[in-house]
C-alpha cells in the first residue's frame, strides 16, 4: 500500500456512504483519479473546505492493490475555491472547465500541462468580467491538450485544403468541413465565419497564460460557441450540464 | 442457479441494490440474512415499507415528511408563523428540531441546485417557497443549506429570488466546531469565522 503525495485540482465531490466522501481529482502526478476521504461530512473532519470542487489541495493518498478507489489520508488546501463559490456565474463557468476534464480525459494518465491549464483557467475566472467567454476559451485549450483539437487547416472530413466558399464547423468531424462535405454530414454543422475561424485558430495557438486577452463579440462568439458546444457533446459522448446555469438560475 | 443472475432471490439483490450505498455484495448479504430470517421479522421490513409508502407523503406547504395533508411543524399554532427555516432534506430538519434552538416554521426543498450536475431550479421546491412568501406574514427566511457547492449555490440562487418580497434573509454562520482545536481548523472555515464573529 504506497503512500503518494501530488498536487490535485479537486473535479467533483460525492457523498457515499453514512459520512465519507467519494473525489474525484485531476491530479499532476497520476491524472484523473477517485478517492474516498473517510469521515469528510463529520463536524470533526479533517479534510474541511480542501476537498470542495475547484480547489487546489496538496493530496496523501494511499493505493490499494486491485482497487480503483485511492485512500486520501490527508489533504493541504493550497488554493481555496472560496471566490468561485461566491457567484453564480464563476460556479457555473468553473463547473464547465471541470465537467470537460471529468469528461474527456482518460482515467491514469497524467498530463502536467493539462493540469496547469485548468489551473490556469480556474484562476483567470476569478478575475474575468465574463466568466463564460472565459470557459470558452479554456475549453477550446483543454480540447487541444486532450487530442481533441478542432481542425482548422483543413477539411476535417476529406482533408482538402482549399475551402470554396464559407466552410462549416462539423462537430461530428471535430473541425472545418468544405461544403460538398457538409451536405454529408449526419448532424447539421454550424455556418462559420472567417473572423471565427481567425478566432478559434488563435484560441488553439495562445498559451494559457495569454489566452484571456483574446475577446469575440457578436456572430463570432457565437458561431464558436454554438461550434465547441456541439463538439464537446460529441467528444464526451453526452451533454454537459449547460454553461449558462445563471440563466436556467433565473425565476420563472 | 446463480443468484446473481436470475429467480427470486436475485429479483431481491437486483431491488437491494437500488438502494442508495448498497452494491452487489452488501445486496446478497442483506438478501442472504431476510432470507434466512423468520418470515415474521422479514415480512415486518416489507410491511414497514408499505406503510411508509401508502401512509407517508411530503407536507402540502413546507414539503417535510408528513403522515396527513400538512406536517406536525405546520400544523403546531405555537410556532413563530414569521419565519422560515429553508432546509434541503427532512433529515436536517430533524437535526435542527434535536437541538431545540429554533421554534419557527420549516421549508424543505427537497434537493440543492448543482451546475456540476445540471441541477437546476425546476429540480427544487424554490417556486414553493416563493409561493408561501407571497402570501404574506412571513419577516425572515434563514437559509441553512449545506456549505458545500450545491448549498452555495442554492442560498444564491434563493437570496436573489427573495430578496425583492422584502423579507430578511439571513444564513446560518459558518465556523469552528465546539470542542475542536482552532489550530487544526482549515483555513476557510477559519476565514469564515472570523469574518463572522460577533461582539461579546
Amino acid at each position: 500500500m504506497p503512500l503518494v503525495k501530488t498536487t490535485a485540482i479537486i473535479l467533483r465531490s460525492r457523498k457515499w456512504g453514512d459520512a465519507d466522501r467519494i473525489v474525484t481529482v485531476y491530479s499532476k502526478s497520476l491524472g484523473k483519479i477517485r478517492g474516498v476521504a473517510r469521515g469528510a461530512r463529520r463536524q470533526k473532519s479533517r479534510f474541511g473546505a480542501a476537498i470542495e470542487p475547484f480547489s487546489v489541495c496538496r493530496l496523501n493518498l494511499f493505493e490499494k492493490t486491485g482497487d480503483s478507489l485511492f485512500r486520501i489520508s490527508q489533504v493541504d488546501l493550497v488554493r481555496s475555491s472560496q471566490v468561485l463559490r461566491e457567484d453564480l456565474r464563476l460556479m457555473a463557468s468553473a463547473a464547465r472547465m471541470v465537467n470537460v476534464v471529468t469528461a474527456i480525459t482518460p482515467d491514469g494518465d497524467p498530463d502536467p500541462r493539462l493540469f496547469d491549464s485548468l489551473e490556469q483557467g480556474l484562476a483567470s475566472l476569478q478575475e474575468s468580467e465574463d466568466p463564460t467567454f472565459t470557459a470558452l476559451l479554456f475549453q477550446i485549450r483543454l480540447l487541444g491538450l486532450t487530442g481533441f483539437r478542432p481542425q482548422t487547416d483543413h477539411c476535417a472530413a476529406c482533408g482538402k485544403t482549399h475551402f470554396v466558399g464559407e466552410p462549416q464547423f462539423s462537430p461530428i468531424a471535430g473541425g472545418l468541413v468544405c461544403l460538398t462535405c457538409a451536405a454529408r454530414q449526419r448532424v447539421r454543422c454550424v455556418a462559420f465565419s472567417r473572423g471565427s475561424l481567425l478566432f478559434l485558430q488563435q484560441a488553439i495557438r495562445l498559451a494559457p497564460t495569454v489566452l484571456t486577452r483574446l475577446r469575440a463579440t457578436g456572430q463570432v462568439r457565437n458561431e464558436v460557441e454554438e461550434a465547441i458546444e456541439g463538439y464537446v457533446t460529441v467528444v464526451a459522448g453526452k451533454r454537459l450540464p449547460p454553461v449558462d446555469f445563471l440563466s436556467l438560475a433565473s425565476p420563472g | 442457479m446463480a443468484v446473481d443472475q436470475q429467480g427470486l432471490l436475485a429479483r431481491l439483490i437486483k431491488e437491494l441494490v437500488r438502494l442508495p450505498g448498497i452494491g452487489h455484495k452488501s445486496a446478497q448479504r442483506l438478501a442472504f440474512h431476510l432470507m434466512k430470517a423468520e418470515r415474521e421479522d422479514a415480512l415486518r421490513l416489507a410491511d414497514a415499507i408499505r406503510a411508509v409508502k401508502d401512509g407517508l407523503a411530503f407536507c402540502r406547504q413546507c414539503r417535510n415528511i408528513a403522515e396527513a395533508d400538512l406536517c406536525e411543524f405546520c400544523l403546531d399554532p405555537k410556532r413563530d408563523q414569521t419565519k422560515i427555516f429553508v432546509v434541503e432534506e427532512p433529515s436536517t430538519l430533524y437535526a435542527v428540531e434535536r437541538a431545540g434552538a429554533y421554534r419557527g416554521l420549516y421549508h424543505v426543498l427537497l434537493g440543492a441546485l448543482s451546475p456540476l450536475d445540471g441541477i437546476g431550479p425546476g429540480d427544487i421546491k424554490a417556486e414553493e417557497l416563493v409561493e408561501r412568501v407571497k402570501l404574506g406574514g412571513v419577516e425572515e427566511i434563514i437559509l441553512a443549506t449545506n456549505p458545500t457547492i450545491e448549498g452555495e449555490a442554492t442560498a444564491i440562487y434563493l437570496t436573489r429570488l427573495l430578496k425583492p418580497f422584502g423579507v430578511r434573509v439571513s444564513r446560518i454562520a459558518y465556523g469552528i466546531p465546539v470542542g475542536m482545536d482552532i489550530e487544526y481548523a482549515d483555513e476557510v472555515t477559519l476565514l469564515k469565522s472570523i469574518e463572522g464573529r460577533r461582539d461579546l
